[in-house]
């Protein structure tokens, strides 16, 4: 027989079986409600073949799998997202079977209940800025002499620098407008344009909570900023999301 | 994209069309981060970690056969 074990997608106070049922999980098994301490959390069953310890570290390796696990576990999140608050989890947290499920609901339920109260009401936006790419100097006229050539490599440099500069400073002034709209925000990491192919440089990669009833006015926010970068890079916006980057736990007490 | 402008996407109740990077960021950057009972043992390392590294490793070997990107 394989050994399976629990890989849990969520938290949530309350979630109605309707809402899981016909929802299929990451190894194509069905999703289950486990319920302790006032929370339920969805898991479903995955063999420890491909989940456990030696079956991740092999498929973590495999952009293929990743991104079917990735998929389906975003679509259990949406799915029951659009029905409740929602305490998503990070990707692959397996656990022994349901009673560790459960207990860990039991342990943290304080710090779980305090993330779902943040969350109610609200969905994650993406804000990214890209800066626009100097202007290549290719196709200038060539500098007669030595002295000439590096005036104009350094007046190219400093453009440069001052362009970064000021694109960084666009993008602490868009991030802190935005923010006045937003129940919560992060900024996470620039993305690796060797994953994203972007042009220019990702000044901002912003995460907002915004309540539901101002995501309009949050979208026309970042459309008037976006128009007022002009020709100094561009907005990017995408949402709704689960709140995915805000719902961390803050521990209150060793767990 | 254009310059000055915004693009919206609008991944509600499904996530084809949002990149992987994206949803990346977010599931493994973050969410509810409660060790597992077998995640954690790992090498003794992140996952979020080790996790990223297989990935530019692996996107690297895609887009170089392709030849879609320069190599650095």
């Amino acid at each position: 027989m394989i050994e399976s074990a629990s890989y849990v997608y969520l938290a949530a106070r309350d979630i109605p079986q309707d809402v899981v049922n016909g929802v299929t999980g990451v190894a194509g098994s069905p999703l289950r409600l486990v319920r302790s301490a006032g929370l339920t959390a969805v898991v479903s069953s995955v063999d420890l073949i491909e989940f456990g310890e030696e079956g991740l570290r092999r498929n973590l390796e495999d952009l293929q799998w990743l991104e079917r696990v990735a998929r389906v576990h975003d679509h259990v999140v949406h799915q029951v997202g659009s029905a409740t608050a929602v305490a998503p989890w990070r990707l692959a947290t397996i656990m022994r079977d349901d009673t560790r499920v459960a207990e860990l609901l039991d342990s943290w339920a304080v710090e779980l209940k305090a993330s779902l109260d943040r969350v109610e009401g609200c969905s994650e936006w993406s804000v990214k800025m890209l800066s626009t790419p100097a202007v290549s100097t290719a196709g200038q006229r060539e500098p007669a002499t030595g002295t000439a050539y590096l005036q104009q490599r350094r007046a190219a440099n400093a453009r440069r620098t001052e362009r970064a500069q000021n694109a960084s400073v666009e993008a602490d002034q868009i991030h802190i407008a935005l923010s006045r709209l937003t129940i919560a925000s992060r900024r996470l990491p620039p993305q690796d344009r060797r994953l994203t192919g972007h042009q220019g440089d990702m000044v901002l990669n912003g995460a907002y909570l915004v309540r539901d009833d101002q995501s309009e006015a949050f979208a026309a926010l970042v459309e008037q900023l976006g128009t007022e970068l002009e020709d100094f890079g561009s907005l990017e916006i995408n949402g709704p999301w689960p709140p995915y980057s805000f719902a961390t736990l803050e521990p209150t007490e060793p767990a | 994209m254009t310059t000055g402008a915004i693009n919206t996407r609008a991944p509600r109740g499904g996530s084809q069309g949002v990149a992987l990077v994206d949803l990346l960021d977010r599931l493994l950057g973050a969410g509810v981060v409660l060790s597992g009972d077998l995640t954690i043992s790992i090498a003794g390392v992140d996952l979020v970690e080790v996790r990223l590294h297989a990935l530019i490793t692996s996107v690297r070997a895609e887009m170089r056969t392709t030849g879609r990107y320069p190599e650095e």
